[in-house]
């Protein structure tokens, strides 16, 4: 599936009305938010239909899946979006795991674990909260908030130390920019490994570096690390990839397209997660040209003070590095 | 006494709230512990044991309070010597979790770092490392250590 869907559940007394556009989106937060409401309501809904008193609007047929004959159902379904309740043991296991990720339906669950296994983006992690009261203050609007902001997460940081998640082409190019400023530069060897890092590491201000479109897993730990260290702050890009499309080098209104609204043309059975999707762009519209991208190794091009500063530049809109 | 064990173990409800809904007594619901929790936590005002009012939802029965108060009660109350999985508590319940481990001696399960940022000055005993914490800060430290979830 691709795409973006507005959602709307509602019944006489409560309507949640929210957007839904990769294959995994986490529901989390505080508790009595109405997260086991909304996914009482869809039940109801999707065995009952209208006999439910339960409105579902959504381009796209909306389902709950639970019990233990879920490997069965699950590969049945297609082009749904599928809500899970944290009480599915079975969310952590590998074979979920493999099971989404060969999947043409988009997935919303409702959890407070990490969920290692899967790559979702820490913009798809969001709460509930009751946005309001329609007129005849009989009926509660609910929506979804992002629970880590940008402005939380990042803002103006003089780091002494940077710790990039890659360890290919991303982690070289920041390296070579930190060497230049004077700045410490380490890579943590991959997204669980940050918190063991950051934890060693003896600078005063640093900044980790990693992919927004799959760090999702280590936000509720690094969220809290960022709390007891305030002095460390994160810049999370979809990934360097998008960095680099963002940043303008590659020309072209195709690029620009597909930037301004990825969820379009991500098809969630080939890419898992974002990333891996704008690393096939960069290498798609590169190839042939002097920035020919490959993600082992970075091409010198983009070491040149042009391309260097254009990549900064998008960076620098979130996080100062100076 | 709070004791904190984090990953899968035996003897642990993984769902509190199906727990409760089968096994909850009508005394719990109207003791003055609960009917705090279910003030803090859900807004909501306890009528009688078998009936809630809730801003929300309107009246609604026992089993239509958050998963999060009915897991804080299985703590409070449930003496079948169960250890009840704290995932399924958002960060409000920290507090009352550590204010119902200084009436009691309780043991709760984890499968995430729980905020306690905003339980207060706390102790607890990490069943995974052997060692006891006296703050959240300390906390974090023996949590990130633990691999276990």
């Amino acid at each position: 599936m691709k795409g973006k869907y507005h959602v709307i559940v509602q019944n006489k007394r409560l309507r949640y009305e929210f957007d839904i556009k990769r294959n995994i989106t986490i529901i989390r937060g505080d508790s009595a938010t109405g997260k086991t409401t909304l996914y009482a309501m869809i039940s109801l809904a999707a065995r009952m239909g209208e006999s439910a008193g339960v409105d579902i609007q959504c381009e796209k047929k909306c389902r709950t899946l639970e019990g233990p004959d879920w490997k069965l159902v699950l590969p049945t379904l297609h082009d749904y979006i599928i809500f899970l309740d944290e009480d599915n043991q079975f969310l952590k296991t590998a074979e979920f795991t493999a099971m989404v990720k060969e999947s043409d339906n988009y997935f919303v669950i409702i959890t407070r674990e990490d969920l290692p296994n899967l790559p979702y983006s820490v913009e798809e992690i969001y709460g509930i909260h009751t946005a309001g009261k329609y007129h005849d203050m009989k009926k509660v609007y609910n929506a979804f908030y992002r629970l880590y902001s940008v402005e939380e997460l990042s803002g103006k940081i003089s780091p002494n130390e940077i710790i990039v998640e890659d360890s290919n082409s991303g982690y070289e190019f920041f390296d070579y920019v930190c060497k230049e400023k004077g700045i410490s530069c380490g890579n943590a060897g991959g997204k669980s490994k940050i918190i063991d890092v950051l934890r060693a590491s003896k600078g005063e201000s640093v900044l980790v570096i990693a992919d927004g479109a799959s760090i999702g897993p280590e936000m509720n730990e690094l969220f809290q690390y960022m709390k007891k260290c305030p002095h460390t702050r994160c810049y999370l890009p979809e990934s360097f990839e998008w960095l680099i499309l963002k940043s303008g080098l590659i020309d072209g209104n195709a690029v620009r397209d597909i930037l301004q609204h990825p969820q379009d043309f991500i098809e969630s059975q080939e890419f898992f997660s974002w990333e891996r999707f704008f690393t096939s762009v960069l290498v798609q519209y590169t190839k042939n040209t002097y920035l020919y991208y490959t993600k082992h190794r970075l091409n010198k091009a983009y070491f040149h003070e042009k391309s260097k500063r254009a990549i900064l530049e998008i960076m620098e809109r979130v996080v100062a590095l100076s | 006494m709070l004791n904190i064990v984090f990953g899968d173990i035996e003897n642990s409800i993984y769902h509190p709230p199906t727990y409760f809904d089968n096994q909850y007594e009508d005394e719990w619901i109207t003791d003055p512990l609960s009917i705090e929790m279910i003030r803090d936590i859900d807004q909501s005002e306890v009528v009688s044991a078998h009936l809630i009012e809730s801003p929300v939802l309107g009246p609604i029965s026992p089993r239509e309070i958050s998963g999060g108060v009915k897991t804080l009660m299985l703590m409070a109350f449930d003496d079948s010597g169960k250890i009840f999985n704290a995932s399924s508590c958002g960060d409000n319940c920290a507090k009352w979790i550590v204010d119902i481990s200084t009436r009691k001696d309780l043991t709760i399960n984890l499968h995430h770092v729980l905020d306690f940022s905003t339980a207060g000055v706390f102790e607890a005993y990490m069943v995974n490392t052997g060692k006891t914490i006296h703050s959240y800060e300390e906390y974090l430290d023996e949590a990130f250590q633990i691999k276990e979830r």
